[in-house]
């Protein structure tokens, strides 16, 4: 599509336009797009609906946006929350407020600090967690990166780095420790270079497998190491 | 399914991959989501790939990946085809298809001589049969027929395509994500050629 016959569209208080192909579509106040988006930049700052596809290079959600369809963008940033129905593609996410993906969610780089929950696979080159976060699939990524701040749940991971930590902390923290449930729970976890801390797991295999405090894992296989700490629970460990 | 199957754990001792490259590769759909098999076992649920297709991808990649990027094999293996063009002088020059080959498709089809890619595969299996000998001319033209038809199945499954002659008469077939076919004892097959496998031939030849 031509960049220069695009338009604007702009909706400040209530509104509601029919979609269609536009340059910046900015969303303050309530607007409503009731089909496909397919747009350079887009941003929602108010209460936002799109009842369609959107395609984008460039996203913002800094109020409360809702994707009814697949939201497809170069980079998207969420500072409020966002709710896609079905799947996401996206090269750069970041996410400081909420996001929740009904479908998949496949990217390059994603960044989360907040709460992020998906139904289905999630698929990165990194994926770097500051969060509680939910993956009703496989969590593949070259990189996995966790800090535990929360509940934290993925059915599968994989990938080659994974490493979980439990985050620093703090005295407020340890005061409503007994609130707050602040482990990774998951069914398997494959990977070449494994370390995880506060983690429940049913079977971990991988080369280097470094189990560290507060974990409970019912199998573990490794190729190359293994090594555990003292208050970790392991029901059975091999080498093969 | 008869085909047999392998766990993911005999797969990388098999294959010597390790686990991120195995995760790798499938984020990026060089192995497809459909040869991962749950199965329940005794230690809980484990993925099962089928052997024989699973080894053939991954011999086919280690061996490529040397030359080509991690993206330009996935565009290689994937099923959507490409937006390539080419002419006919030029698919001459990278041995997609003969001369004579190229003249009786487009005498048949009275097309173009651009070609794009469903095109390129038509003329491409046409080439191979008819240069092994398998089929002859009019044969051709009903393999064309029968490509032709079915142009937007082919682009999206697995298909397979299938000569058969009986007493001389000749038919020709084309199964659509088929898992075996019989036919009765006097009928013998002169050629079956899986079109997704000429699809990454051709596109290995232009990258």
């Amino acid at each position: 599509m031509e960049k220069k016959s695009r338009g604007d569209l702009v909706i400040n208080g209530f509104g509601a336009s029919n979609g269609g192909t536009f340059n910046i579509v900015t969303l303050n106040g309530r607007g409503t797009v009731n089909s496909d988006l397919d747009c350079i930049e887009f941003e929602c700052n108010g209460s936002g609906v799109v009842n369609g596809n959107v395609i984008s290079e460039k996203a913002k959600v800094s109020g409360h946006a809702r994707f009814k369809g697949n939201l497809d963008s170069q980079k998207l940033t969420i500072d409020g929350s966002a709710k896609i129905d079905n799947n996401l593609y996206v090269k750069h996410l970041k996410v400081s407020g909420k996001a929740s993906v009904g479908g998949k969610v496949k990217g390059e780089e994603i960044k989360v600090k907040g709460t992020f929950t998906v139904g289905e696979d999630c698929e990165a080159e990194i994926f770097k967690a500051d969060s509680q976060f939910s993956i009703g699939g496989l969590l593949n990524a070259e990189q996995i990166d966790i800090k535990i701040y929360g509940e934290c749940k993925a059915k599968e991971i994989g990938g080659q780095t994974i490493t979980v930590k439990q985050k620093g902390s703090s005295f407020i923290g340890t005061l409503f420790k007994p609130l707050f449930k602040t482990q990774l729970e998951t069914e398997l976890i494959e990977g070449d270079k494994i370390e995880l801390e506060n983690t429940i797991a049913k079977v971990v295999r991988g080369n280097l497998v470094k189990i560290g405090a507060n974990c409970q894992i019912g199998m573990v296989e490794y190729r190359e190491e293994f090594s555990k700490e003292k208050n970790a629970v392991v029901g059975e460990s091999r080498q093969i | 399914m008869s085909e047999e199957l392998i766990s993911k754990k005999d797969l990388l001792e098999l294959a010597g991959i390790s686990y991120g490259q195995l995760y790798r590769w499938k984020r990026k759909d060089l192995i497809p989501e459909e040869w991962f098999v749950r199965k329940s076992t005794f230690t809980g649920q484990e993925t099962f790939f089928p052997k024989e297709k699973v080894l053939e991808r991954i011999d086919k990649i280690q061996t490529l990946k040397e030359d080509l990027s991690l993206d330009e094999l996935a565009d290689m293996f994937s099923p959507t085809v490409t937006n390539l063009n080419y002419s006919r002088d030029e698919l001459i020059k990278r041995n997609i298809v003969s001369t004579s080959v190229v003249d009786f498709y487009l005498e048949v089809e009275k097309g173009s001589h651009q070609f794009h890619f469903s095109r390129m595969l038509e003329v491409f299996v046409l080439e191979k049969l008819l240069q092994s000998g398998e089929i002859n001319l009019d044969e051709g033209k009903m393999v064309l027929h029968v490509l032709k038809d079915n142009a937007p199945q082919i682009k999206q499954k697995s298909c397979e395509l299938v000569v058969t002659r009986k007493l001389g008469v000749s038919s020709c077939l084309l199964l659509i994500n088929a898992e075996a076919v019989h036919f009765e004892p006097g009928t013998k097959m002169v050629a079956a050629l899986p079109l997704m496998t000429c699809m990454e031939e051709i596109k290995a030849k232009l990258l």
